[in-house]
């Protein structure tokens, strides 16, 4: 009976059907090519190498910014801006390492200083931007998607104007090392984004603040009259959007070694807004789950690579994504999950003699 | 007798100053000024001043409607969804599919134009009513659904060609190149308009569906039913208003005007591109917003959507005089202007809700 009773619960959670849609695509994968899981190790540079590192390691960019983007939806918000923010980031950092900048890059014998101007400003950057859109928010009491519109439209003007419109590349080394070296065999950008999830779990399960988002998203005043900084919370979600924005547009351009004002980031709102919905939080905000987030930024991933398998082109990988998307929507939506969990709970009760 | 146009006077000037139309009033203000702006700055470039080379022509005014007739007619259909409260993310994924169905149609099968439309009109508006269908009866938020069309739509557009098709086609050529000349009467004899200014399909094309949309929204049921939705959805559907057909109509209505402004841009640029208006969902939202549309739904008009295109469109055709400037300080103005414009709106919406409280509280105190 308890085991029933746990099955319609099972149902109604949206996690299960994105891990259920993550097992099935990875199946295909399966089908498609037996050797799709095989992992081998790079011989020149000790990396692992295979399918499902590569997945894990080119979604690493999405998940860390849907990180943030759970938190703003959570909140009952959108945050459109992250796509632009990805480029202002990559733009400044390469400002500092421009590789015409000899005095940095000699080989082995690099000055510190411009290396962590080259980290330190694109974050702050990216954090101030986050918290203007908190101020615009919480302080001006905008709606967050028309707020965040702003810098998504500025953003790219921003950074364009950071370079000149110019695209500069750089050789630094330990630049270069942030997106294309590994730890214990690992590519590093996985390992930047475990530690990003797991000090965002730390930061939101192990202490208040993720109840006091949720409380905020579900009724921003009931939380603010049950004595939660409402404010407080909405600037500090953006900020750390912003933050993780910044993050994720350092590990961008550092694999591609150059800034990208045009392409870098494009469509990584879209992106992130779908890894979160995938994941089981609701666009209406309350409940969230940075788990199922990290999952969904996978299965989208996934699906580009199962694309890329069948050799079709990889602009098409949108069609397939919004089809795949489409029917884990569909799954999730109220009236159908509504609707297998009560055909589950009949056939339970049926197996139960209908005595409840 | 004068009594009674004095009160229609009166009538007239009280509808004129209905504080439902400020922000349609500041929009026009600040193009005004915008314009006023580059007409002192950059009236007349050369030197010679019967030269004509500058910001103070109509071909000025004609071409900026030229290279934004699309937008408009995107943004008509846009400000419906945007009423009823919902938004629609792809819009420009269906133009440039529209384009992709008759670049690759006419220039690489062969096959008529008009079939090739048909079959466009058909697909977005089917897909229209499908994510309003979606939205309305599953309950899928807008902003999701619509992101789900839109990566569908451009998939599709890549699936046919990953390729730029420049489109060689008699139809579409000669419904591209037809234009009407603006005359004027100089010495008692029409002459062309010197720097030469027309009028084409697009532009033709754009007033038609703003007359349309102005139309539907202002003189029809179905415009009463879009703002009671946009007021407040719950009330709507207690009044006994079909709110769930409205919505599916106004979604499968921004699908026309999305394969429309398809067509007007194929039009325009002559070639199907699947990255096309990469992006344009969010100019036509903003063209929406600064044209005094709000994201909350219940407050918008179609002429409003109107002067937010026209005043996007000034900008970069300033930039363009101006000369020095790089492009992308465009983008940079047009985010302040939407700063500017949302923080107007904020004031005027914060202002009328005072009012109200007002005024519930004071018929409060009439009751008891």
């Amino acid at each position: 009976m308890k085991k029933k009773i746990d099955l319609t619960q099972l149902l109604r959670s949206k996690v299960t059907w994105a891990i259920v849609a993550e097992i099935l695509v990875l199946l295909v994968c399966l089908i498609a090519r037996p050797d799709f899981f095989s992992l081998k190790i790079q011989e020149d540079t000790g990396m692992l190498y295979g399918n499902i590192i590569d997945i894990l390691n080119r979604s690493s960019e999405i998940t860390i910014i849907a990180m943030g983007m759970t938190l703003v939806i959570a909140l009952g918000g959108t945050d459109l801006s992250v796509g632009a923010l990805v480029a202002v980031s990559g733009a400044i950092a390469l400002k500092f390492m421009r590789w015409d900048v000899a005095e940095y890059i000699t080989p082995g014998d690099y000055s510190v200083k411009p290396y962590a101007l080259a980290l330190l400003v694109p974050l702050g950057v990216c954090t101030l931007m986050g918290l203007f859109n908190g101020f615009l928010i919480a302080k001006g009491g905008m709606q967050p998607i028309i707020a965040t519109l702003i810098l998504m439209v500025c953003g790219r003007g921003i950074a364009q104007i950071t370079t000149d419109g110019r695209q500069f590349t750089t050789k630094f080394t330990p630049f270069y090392r942030i997106a294309n070296s590994s730890f214990l065999a690992i590519p590093m950008p996985i390992i930047i984004t475990a530690v990003v999830i797991l000090l965002m779990w730390l930061f939101v399960r192990k202490t208040a603040f993720g109840t006091f988002v949720e409380a905020v998203g579900i009724n921003r005043n009931a939380s603010r009259l049950s004595g939660i900084n409402a404010q407080m919370v909405i600037f500090i979600v953006f900020a750390i959007t912003g933050l993780l924005s910044g993050v994720s547009g350092l590990i961008y351009s550092s694999r591609i070694m150059s800034n990208d004002s045009n392409n870098a980031g494009l469509n990584f709102e879209m992106d992130a807004i779908l890894a979160v919905v995938i994941g089981g939080t609701s666009m209406t905000g309350g409940k969230f789950s940075l788990v199922g987030t990290a999952i969904g930024s996978i299965i989208i991933r996934t699906i580009v690579t199962l694309v890329y398998y069948f050799g079709i082109a990889s602009e098409a990988t949108m069609a397939f994504k919004a089809m795949i998307i489409a029917v884990v929507i569909v799954l999730q939506s109220e009236p159908v999950s509504n609707y297998l969990s009560k055909r589950a709970r009949n056939r339970a009760k049926l197996a139960t003699g209908g005595v409840k | 007798m004068e009594n009674n146009t004095n009160s229609r006077w009166q009538r007239l000037v009280k509808k004129l100053t209905n504080p439902k139309y400020i922000m349609v009033y500041a929009t026009v203000g600040i193009l005004l000024l915008i314009y006023l702006f580059g007409s002192i700055a950059y009236g007349n470039l050369a030197s010679d001043p019967k030269s004509n080379k500058g910001f103070n022509t109509v071909r000025t005014i004609t071409t900026l409607f030229v290279d934004n007739a699309y937008l408009g007619i995107s943004a008509v259909g846009m400000t419906f969804v945007l009423i009823t409260g919902g938004i629609d993310l792809s819009v420009a994924a269906v133009a440039s599919l529209t384009g992709m169905f008759i670049a690759y149609g006419t220039t690489e099968l062969g096959i008529n134009p008009w079939i090739c439309i048909a079959f466009s009109l058909f697909v977005g508006v089917g897909l229209g009513l499908l994510m309003g269908w979606v939205i309305h009866y599953l309950n899928v938020p807008p902003f999701i659904t619509t992101l789900t069309g839109m990566f569908l739509a451009r998939g599709v557009c890549s699936l046919i060609s990953a390729k730029s098709i420049t489109i060689s086609n008699d139809v579409i050529d000669a419904l591209a190149g037809w234009k009407v000349y603006l005359y004027h009467l100089k010495d008692g004899e029409w002459v062309k308009i010197k720097p030469t200014a027309y009028i084409n399909f697009n532009i033709i094309l754009f007033l038609v569906v703003l007359l349309v949309g102005i139309y539907l929204l202002q003189r029809t049921k179905f415009g009463r039913n879009v703002y009671a939705i946009g007021g407040n959805e719950q009330s709507a559907k207690l009044m006994g208003l079909p709110v769930g057909k409205t919505k599916v109509l106004v979604y499968g209505f921004n699908g026309l005007c999305s394969v429309l402004a398809g067509i007007a841009f194929t039009l325009y640029v002559k070639s199907g591109w699947n990255l096309s208006l990469q992006g344009g969902e969010l100019d036509v939202i903003t063209c929406a917003v600064i044209g005094g549309t709000l994201l909350t739904g219940g407050v918008g008009y179609i002429l409003g959507t109107f002067f937010g295109v026209v005043l996007k469109a000034l900008i970069p055709s300033l930039i363009t005089f101006q000369g020095t400037l790089n492009s992308w300080w465009g983008k940079i103005a047009t985010g302040l202007l939407l700063l500017l414009f949302i923080f107007i709106q904020k004031v005027v919406v914060s202002s009328s809700d005072a009012n109200r409280k007002k005024n519930s509280q004071t018929a409060e105190k009439r009751i008891t």
